[in-house]
């Protein structure tokens, strides 16, 4: 087992790849009551094109099928998993995104027979016809759910726009007739060539005793067989730098319009070290010209365009990433406008000073080390970074090392007109009906 | 779990050292009655006093401050608590162990004192433009419920069945009471705050807690007041004469929200018992709603309940296909039926149990919820701990479950669907 220690941060990792290929990471904290474990797989909405284990030709499944598969891993033949969870006190969830399926559980008690609980139970595969069919009624009642969220239709709505080819611009869940076409076979597909442990991290947080938590995960892996490992090979359309669609609107039942501004991002192959600098990079930047502090914030707070909705972010994954500028706004074509013109002004003229952006990473720093207090955080941030081959650690020393070139040249990338988007909602126009 | 002083007759320090977090929380809250204006003109007064203050007149240069310290997080809130309003001020901020040679917990103390004593005042009014624009913030938080269907139908259920009370108040006020505030209320509350509400300090992090005193004492002298405890919240006895209620919007799914009854509350005996109850029947992942409705039946993604022990009352909400109403309906009160008919496993009782005391013991791993769960708790009992607290739900049996569960009794049912359900009815 590796020992990596963090002096800054005051925190040791301990670390191993098994036999079978899989990551485990396990982070004690001083203080903590609860033990926090996720089991990931690299595997999310955006992964519909692959050759499947074993297989030689590429296939296409339906749309929100990483996340159908999500919610059917939790029946078995014997009952539901939660049920087993409850009853050694344990709260177990799970999340599928873009590009990540996560299963996890906390619990204050019984850790190793929780852990062994989850081992299993993502390990073990159970689909049948009859318990796919059923499924379909309660995903569909999700997806309708997230139907009538004005702010989750904005999000997808400017994604949409965005993206022309990239299956990113479809709704993790997928549609109602997406997963209608289902099936028992699909999901052990996806399966087996996406839950080989060499494709998984498991992250254990809080309450722990590194030694015997691995030495019980080792014993666990090393009594279930797999497959030799493999490289999937998954298939991503080639996605123009312009937008798909520059600008749309759509009505909706809401008090007040609301309005997503967003830049397609054209530097999305990297991974690695490139990835945390060019990151930061945006987020420093965006904080600068459109945080809290900047002059472009106190023009639109005060002049109304904007509410205590407003957000500013830019997220990336290998093969896709955007940067929003958002708030519900009782005149969004003006606050759009006010976002272009700051970002038209600052690559005309940088005028921010070093002191500017020291303070900035100051925050950012303060943010980080706040985030460091939540283990739920810790857990799922470090799996992510470490898909995409970086190291959440790193972040503090990459912070303090940032220069303002690198601000500005990630700034730059904003610049392309053809690479921005609006999506809008309105209210309904009322008709007394 | 806090080390607890006197600062002045209301006015009490509650302290707890740790070295869990890497942060420093600290939290002031005052509490007053809670009424619709109070509400309206403490949203508003929240604002106003987390925007900006005579050390820092321009919000940049408020944020430019905090930012510096490292981004510490200041923010002004308002929320509720049975018949109480709170107003409550926070600050987290980095602990100087983890900075290399900088001070900023002296610092976040300073800009404290300046939030509370150094309001940014104009011939003792505060500035009229920044009322008008914190007044249509609040506002417009207010309205954008609305675009929430979730949060949108509670309120309605809550109204309904508990018009002009605490429960159905929205800690924010209403859009026709923020719009009647006037400067002077303004300035009157915030007298208010420094005079006469009862005032509770938190700090949770690695202090020492003689030097918080200290601080306390010096930096924050606030005159002593008369508190009144918080107590139970009246119920109405008289049952409304309407029990159903049916509204449409433009949307997709159906929100069914039921309300019960309960002679239970936070401050009963039977308290501990109730949660048990409400647990087995839709606390969990493994409670009756959402093994019933979701798992069995297909129907809905969520189906489950909670207790807000403040008021007596059990909420069952569960997002439904508008067609299958009187199904889902039927299929919960079978659910609390069952119960009522004592058909409750062991199995059922242990998870819950399990479930209840992992819930609480996390908790603890969030200084906010450690703040939040003293705050209400020490109402109680102010020597408050988890494992006192958990031993409460040990003994507990099938029969006084099966009891409890006869005194649950539905009240209200209201259902937001779409258009084409309301058709088809």
């Amino acid at each position: 087992m590796n020992e990596t220690y963090f002096k800054q941060l005051e925190e040791t990792l301990y670390h191993e790849q098994l036999a079978n290929g899989l990551k485990v990471y396990i982070l004690p904290k001083k203080g903590f009551s609860k033990t926090f474990v996720t089991f990931t797989t690299k595997y999310g909405s955006i992964d519909s094109k692959f050759i499947p284990l074993g297989k030689e030709e590429a296939i296409t499944v339906p749309d929100g099928i990483a996340h159908f598969l999500e919610h059917k891993m939790f029946e078995k033949e014997d009952g539901d998993v939660f049920q087993k969870f409850s009853e050694k006190g344990a709260s177990a969830n799970a999340f599928t995104s873009f590009t990540r399926t996560a299963y996890l559980f906390s619990s204050t008690n019984h850790v190793l027979e929780n852990t062994k609980t989850l081992l299993d139970f993502v390990q073990q595969p159970y689909f049948t016809e009859q318990t796919v069919e059923k499924e379909k009624g309660i995903i569909a009642q999700e997806i309708t759910m997230y139907d009538d969220q004005p702010d989750w239709r904005l999000y997808f709505g400017t994604i949409e726009n965005m993206y022309k080819e990239h299956p990113v611009k479809i709704d993790i869940a997928g549609t109602v007739e997406s997963i209608n076409k289902i099936t028992a076979e699909h999901l052990y597909e996806c399966y087996n060539t996406f839950y080989h442990p060499s494709n998984m991290v498991l992250f254990v947080v809080g309450a722990v005793n590194p030694q015997e938590m691995m030495a019980f995960i080792k014993e666990d892996q090393a009594s279930k067989t797999f497959e030799e490992p493999q490289d999937i090979k998954r298939f991503f359309p080639i996605e123009q730098q312009a937008v798909h669609i520059s600008e749309r609107v759509l009505q909706m039942d809401v008090q007040k319009p609301k309005v997503i501004f967003g830049v397609k991002s054209p530097n999305t192959t990297i991974s690695g070290n490139e990835m945390l600098q060019f990151e930061l990079a945006m987020q420093v930047a965006i904080e600068l010209v459109f945080g809290r502090t900047s002059a472009f914030y106190q023009d639109v707070y005060e002049t109304g365009l904007i509410d205590e909705s407003y957000s500013a972010d830019f997220s990336m994954e290998q093969g896709y990433g955007f940067t929003m500028i958002g708030s519900d706004s009782s005149n969004p074509e003006k606050l759009v406008e006010s976002i272009k013109g700051a970002i038209l002004n600052h690559s005309k003229e940088w005028s921010f000073t070093e002191e500017d952006l020291k303070r900035v990473t100051r925050k950012k720093i303060g943010f980080f080390l706040r985030a460091l207090n939540s283990i739920e955080y810790i857990a799922n941030q470090f799996t992510r970074y470490s898909f995409n081959e970086m190291n959440l650690f790193d972040v503090v020393p990459a912070l303090e090392n940032l220069s303002m070139d690198q601000v500005k040249e990630a700034f730059e990338t904003l610049k392309n007109e053809e690479a921005h988007t609006s999506f809008t909602i309105i209210p309904l126009e009322k008709n007394n009906g | 779990m806090f080390q607890q002083f006197t600062l002045a007759q209301g006015v009490k320090l509650f302290v707890r050292p740790t070295e869990q977090f890497k942060t420093i929380n600290i939290s002031f809250k005052w509490k007053e009655e809670l009424t619709e204006q109070n509400a309206a003109i403490r949203s508003v007064l929240a604002n106003i006093l987390q925007y900006s203050n005579e050390e820092y007149p321009t919000n940049s240069a408020f944020r430019k401050k905090l930012d510096d310290l490292y981004g510490s997080v200041l923010y002004v809130d308002s929320s509720k608590k049975g018949n109480k309003h709170i107003l409550s001020l926070n600050a987290e901020t980095v602990n100087d162990a983890f900075l290399s040679n900088e001070k900023v917990v002296d610092e976040i103390f300073s800009v404290l004192q300046t939030v509370i004593f150094k309001p940014l005042l104009e011939e003792g009014k505060f500035v009229e433009s920044i009322v008008k624009r914190e007044k249509e913030q609040v506002i417009e938080r207010i309205q954008s419920m609305y675009d929430d269907k979730t949060r949108y139908a509670q309120q309605r259920l809550l109204e309904n069945i508990r018009p002009n009370h605490p429960a159905s108040i929205s800690a924010n006020g209403t859009v026709p009471t923020v719009q009647a505030i006037t400067n002077d209320q303004l300035v009157q509350m915030y007298k208010q705050l420094l005079h006469e509400d009862e005032l509770s300090i938190y700090v949770v992090g690695d202090v020492d807690v003689n030097e918080m005193k200290q601080k306390f004492e010096k930096h924050f002298q606030f005159t002593g007041r008369q508190t009144i405890p918080t107590s139970e919240v009246s119920v109405p006895l008289a049952a409304n004469d309407k029990e159903f209620l049916h509204e449409v919007q433009d949307m997709k799914q159906g929100k069914l929200h039921i309300a019960y009854r309960t002679p239970v509350t936070f401050f009963s005996e039977e308290f501990p018992v109730m949660q048990m109850t409400n647990g087995i029947l839709g606390g969990f992942a493994h409670s009756k709603l959402f093994m019933n409705v979701r798992e069995k039946e297909s129907m809905a993604y969520y189906a489950s309940s909670s207790f807000a022990s403040l008021y007596g009352l059990i909420f069952v909400l569960a997002g439904i296909d508008a067609n299958l109403k009187d199904k889902a309906v039927k299929l919960i009160d079978e659910q609390l039926k069952a119960m009522q008919d004592g058909e409750i496993t062991d199995l059922e009782i242990n998870q819950t149990k399990s479930m209840l005391t992992n819930q609480l013991k996390e908790a603890m791993d969030s200084a906010r919820a450690q703040i939040e769960i003293y705050d209400q708790y020490k109402e109680l009992n102010e020597d408050f701990t988890v494992e006192d607290w958990v031993g409460k739900w040990s003994d507990i049996s099938k029969e006084q479950i099966g009891q409890m569960a006869s005194k649950i009794e539905k009240e209200f049912v209201y259902f937001l669907s779409g258009k084409e359900s309301e058709e088809n009815e």
